[in-house]
């Protein structure tokens, strides 16, 4: 296997010409284990680490950019993920271990596109948007549109991720991250849920809700947001929530839990927001 | 002279003695070494669980770059069988594969990469059997046979009889359960690993991450049909064992790589998805259990089936089952009992020797009765198991006389004054919203040493060396328990040395003696036995030879004193390095041996069992768990823990401590969260992402303390702990959950069984009734 490790993005355009099949590594967190369990064999693998533009966080009103190569332990680090993302921080800090999170990148977890991303629930409720990068030019793209499947997205030939572009949630009190794997840490996740709530009054004005590892992508329920609007943060009304996000998702059994189990699970993890 | 020194002997918290060469990373475990020229050697795994070969072709893999022998069983010398008792077990299969994981074929390669392509360009044709995957499919009639027995699958099934147990039936109250048990992964750090080199001479040398260096000797020499005597082992520190590096696992097939190596180091070394599949695994088991007690909960009669799925071969799951039936009603004093155990062979990964042998399993069955029955009697769980604990002179449930240390009163009583139990109301009324919670205890134990029938006995070795240091050469492996440290700590005592003044030889069957394998809780216990005398024997010849040099007439009013032995009246000394000078290195040595005492009493029934049955001293244990499920999804967190143990003296609180937190960390995980998955006898929990181990994040804090009793028989009244406190968890965070109005009968208690059982629907089978 070669190995590159380009220092610049033209010499990064260069080689995803010379190479079509390279595969691109950034964190390698999934990439290295997928080599190792022998699920693909690569000719030839391309390193993102070097390239200094998708190493920045940058506050661009009212919005964070964050390099698609920044890896997940600068992310918890960073002051203003910290004070102004507080869901994104919350999902970081679920993902792995410590040596993972040194490791692993916020770019990484997007384009891996699994449905038990970690990341991937707070950035649908967040609204982030990506923008692709390639020898041609750039392109903006929300991330529902980018991920398309299980370890399927919307990225061309040529083309990478560098940067991800996450709205301050302003006037959402509540910020809600919940996730379940099979232990505390170093776990995939069995069911996760993101939520982000403006309350006005004691009502709630707008909610978003994302659900991870119960479908074939993130499943969002329009239904479910609407269903608690206007209505206050109560257990009664969470309850016809929970119902609406049962009949959402599409679950699967599998080695972790059974299908059967994970719908049930999503539609009790709306019930925490009556705790809150 | 040193200052700060300080004589680090028995009762000290003292640090252990590899600790900074292991920090260091100058000790070297097995997997360390990388030998000059080295070849690695892979074993090709069947993958079905159960069929009959047809043909293996290995033609493509002999012509690759690189390759030097591709063997097969017709290369195998000698009778190709291993197994501690039964001999049930190929080196590399001929005829039938039984287990997924059967090794059929073993390669030798100049690097590890060609190893994995010449494994892989292997085609084995197996025609597949029907599988064996379960237990009731392996007792069916028409279950195919694993092994040729005329008994079907059953390897064996006995029972244990204590007084009458038909008064079960007229009992004040009866209790009916069934419980059942997963298989646990050991999952050391260290997988299963070892170098061997033959030499010019014939010499068969290995160096192997083993528990029991003397016993591969034999077991390689019958499986090969080679001469013990011509193979020579080392064990060095393993990276953990568990019981599951007792017996043999890359030796035979290591042994068999370097007779075909023309003299050149062969390294085999499983990685985690070959350990997985190849490794040995604790027994799953399923319980029947009927108990009887009075209303005031004096236990009158048990009755209870236990069967154990020991897999593809026996290993040591007959006495396994032997140590079930022998705890099966508790540590608690019982007229009545009447076990039935059976131990039947499936298609699954191999059951054997793990931490709790036998006793893990029943200690779920017989502490659920206890909670079922204080719940029915409306009676404090505590006070109904301290009412029926044993206590010395009491006739155990199989029929034992309580002869020796036996503190199982004692860790219920200091429990019951802890600050975890006394306050546990006001704990479980402030649960928070979406929680529940419950605080649950548990009272075990776990017999000590071989058992009878097998003699538990080590020989100690103990030298003044050339230059004035005392080597102590340790003959039972340590597998991260510490013992070895321990030896030194016992020879420090008794010959008053600094512990710069001690060096440690680990087991080497050219340099120590044979003594047994690192396991049953015997490790210290034994060996420490012999150590005491040899180091007391050492003592007193080195008063005695400095008594000759100092024209003295005899060796009375000598002592040792750190580097020299001193003549106390006249303050007159003799440095140990001159003393050595003198002396012939044959005297500098001293030699002696322990034999552990075992029972005269045998419960009726137990002379099925020839081997380790049953036992005359028991460590024990009461623990408590406090326990916070969340109602929404189904989580259990242990939020604290608490350990009592009876281990007799304590010889290092800190060694003693960490054996308590390891063994409630593993027991942790075996109730929460481990299990190894298997779907027609083929495992799906491949690798650590998939078979749950907890983190540090899953484990609460660990409060161990120790009840020292004095057990009179051990070295300084020490008795060994290390599976005790493993018996411990499952059954005690059971009880939490019980209490809390969540009755398992089923571990692990997963989030999904949990959030089941929080709907009401119950994961009990339907069985027929008590017979």
């Amino acid at each position: 296997m070669k190995v590159h490790l380009p220092e610049s993005l033209d010499a990064l355009w260069d080689l995803l010409d010379q190479h079509p099949q390279a595969g691109i590594m950034a964190g390698g967190t999934d990439l290295l284990v997928s080599l190792r369990a022998g699920k693909q064999h690569l000719p030839t693998v391309i390193c993102l680490e070097r390239l200094a533009p998708l190493q920045t966080i940058e506050p661009l009103d009212q919005t964070l950019r964050i390099g698609a190569g920044v890896t997940l332990t600068r992310i918890l680090e960073n002051s203003l993920v910290h004070t102004h993302l507080p869901l994104l921080h919350k999902s970081v800090a679920s993902l792995g271990s410590p040596l993972v999170r040194n490791m692993a990148t916020l770019g990484g977890n997007i384009c891996t596109a699994s449905p038990a991303g970690d990341t991937l629930p707070a950035l649908y409720v967040l609204g982030a948007k990506l923008s692709l990068a390639s020898a041609k030019g750039r392109r903006i793209l929300p991330l529902e549109s980018f991920i398309q499947g299980p370890g399927k997205t919307a990225l061309a030939k040529g083309e990478i991720l560098d940067s991800v572009i996450i709205p301050f949630p302003a006037g959402f009190g509540v910020q809600h991250f919940e996730k379940l794997g099979q232990r505390n840490a170093l776990a995939i996740s069995v069911v996760s849920f993101a939520a982000l709530i403006r309350t006005q009054d004691n009502l709630v004005q707008r909610a978003r809700f994302a659900w991870g590892s119960v479908g074939p992508t993130i499943v969002r329920s329009p239904q479910a947001e609407k269903a608690l609007e206007g209505n206050p943060l109560s257990l009664e009304a969470l309850l016809r929530v929970a119902d609406l996000a049962r009949a959402a998702v599409e679950p699967i059994t599998d080695v972790r839990a059974s299908a059967d189990y994970r719908r049930r699970v999503a539609g009790n993890m709306v019930l925490r927001l009556a705790a809150l | 002279m040193k200052t700060l020194s300080f004589i680090e002997d028995i009762g000290r918290r003292s640090p252990r003695f590899d600790a900074p060469d292991k920090a260091r990373g100058k000790e070297k475990f097995a997997s360390d070494l990388y030998p000059e020229n080295l070849l690695w050697a892979g074993a090709l795994r069947a993958g079905i669980p159960h069929g009959e070969i047809r043909s293996i072709i290995v033609d493509r893999a002999l012509s690759m770059a690189g390759v030097h022998a591709v063997l097969t069983r017709k290369d195998v010398p000698g009778p190709n069988r291993q197994g501690f008792v039964y001999w049930d077990m190929p080196v590399l299969c001929g005829k039938k594969v039984r287990h997924a994981g059967d090794a059929v074929a073993l390669v030798i390669a100049e690097t590890r990469e060609i190893l994995a392509k010449a494994l892989e360009s292997i085609q084995v044709d197996i025609s597949p059997l029907p599988v064996v995957d379960s237990i009731d499919a392996a007792l069916s009639d028409q279950a195919p046979k694993v092994h040729d027995l005329t008994t079907g699958n059953l390897l064996k099934a006995a029972t244990i009889t204590k007084g009458d147990p038909a008064v079960l039936a007229t009992c004040d109250i009866l209790l009916e359960e069934y419980f059942s048990t997963p298989v646990q992964e050991h999952a050391y750090l260290e997988t299963e690993n070892g170098v061997a080199r033959l030499d010019k001479e014939g010499i068969l040398h290995l160096i192997v991450s083993t528990q029991a260096p003397f016993r591969d000797r034999l077991e390689i020499a019958r499986a090969l049909g080679l001469d013990p005597g011509k193979i020579h082992i080392t064990a060095p520190y393993l990276g953990g064992g568990f019981g599951g590096k007792d017996g043999a696992t890359v030796q035979c097939l290591l042994a068999l790589a370097a007779l075909h190596a023309k003299g050149r180091p062969v390294k085999m070394w499983w990685d985690r998805e070959e350990s997985m599949v190849a490794g040995y695994k604790r027994h799953a088991a399923r319980m029947h259990y009927c108990l009887g007690a009075k209303k005031d909960g004096e236990l009158v009669a048990l009755k209870c089936e236990i069967d154990y799925d020991t897999g593809a071969y026996a290993h040591l799951g007959v006495e396994i089952m032997a140590l079930g039936l022998e705890h099966a009603a508790g540590p608690y004093r019982i007229p009545n009992m009447e076990a039935k155990g059976r131990c039947i062979y499936t298609n699954n990964p191999i059951a054997g020797a793990f931490r709790g042998f036998g006793v893990a399993q029943v200690s779920f069955a017989f502490e659920g009765m206890m909670d079922r029955l204080a719940l029915k009697l409306n009676m404090d769980p505590l006070a109904l198991r301290r009412k029926n604990a044993l206590i010395r002179g009491d006739k155990n449930c199989a029929d034992i006389t309580m002869t020796h240390s036996t503190g199982m009163a004692e860790c219920l009583l200091r429990l019951a004054d802890h600050y975890l139990w006394t306050d546990r109301g006001k704990w479980v009324a402030a649960a928070p919203r979406f929680k529940r919670r419950g605080v649950g205890i548990s009272a075990v134990f776990n017999g000590m040493g071989y058992g009878h029938g097998l003699p538990d006995y080590a020989v100690a070795k103990v030298r003044l060396t050339q230059s004035g240091t005392i080597r102590v050469y340790n003959g039972v492996s340590d597998m991260g328990q510490g013992n070895a440290s321990t030896f030194v700590q016992m020879a420090v005592e008794i010959l008053c040395q600094d512990r710069e003044n001690m060096e440690l030889v680990q087991p080497d069957t050219d340099r120590t003696h044979p003594s047994g394998s690192s396991s049953a809780g015997r490790t210290t216990y034994t060996y420490g036995n012999a150590l005491i005398k040899a180091c007391t024997a050492l003592r007193d010849k080195l008063c005695n030879r400095a008594a000759l040099m100092l024209l003295m007439d005899d060796a009375r009013g000598f002592a040792m004193v750190p580097g020299a032995v001193r003549h106390l009246a006249t303050g007159k000394e003799i440095s140990l390095a001159a003393l050595a000078a003198i002396m012939h290195p044959e005297d500098r040595l001293c030699v002696a041996d322990h034999l552990m005492v075992t029972t005269p009493e045998m419960p009726q029934g137990g002379e099925a069992f020839s081997l380790g049955f049953p036992h005359l001293i028991y460590p024990f244990a009461a623990h408590l768990a406090r326990v916070e499920v969340d109602e929404l999804t189904g989580g259990v967190c242990v939020k604290d823990y608490l350990a009592f143990t009876d281990g007799g003296r304590v010889l290092n609180p800190q060694t003693f401590e960490q054996q308590v937190q390891g063994a409630v960390a593993q027991g942790i995980g075996y109730a929460l969260c481990e299990a190894v998955q298997t779907t027609q006898s083929l495992i799906s929990t491949r690798d650590l992402s998939t078979y749950i181990l907890p983190t540090s994040l899953d484990l609460p804090d660990i409060q161990s303390h120790c009840v020292e009793t004095i057990e009179h028989s051990g070295p300084f009244g020490m008795k060994g702990i290390g599976e005790v406190g493993l018996n411990g968890p499952l059954p005690a965070i059971g009880s939490a959950l019980i209490h809390a109005g969540l009755p398992m009968n089923r571990a692990p208690f997963t989030p999904e069984r949990i959030l089941a059982a929080l709907q009401g629907q119950a994961d009990k089978k339907k069985e027929p009734p008590c017979r």
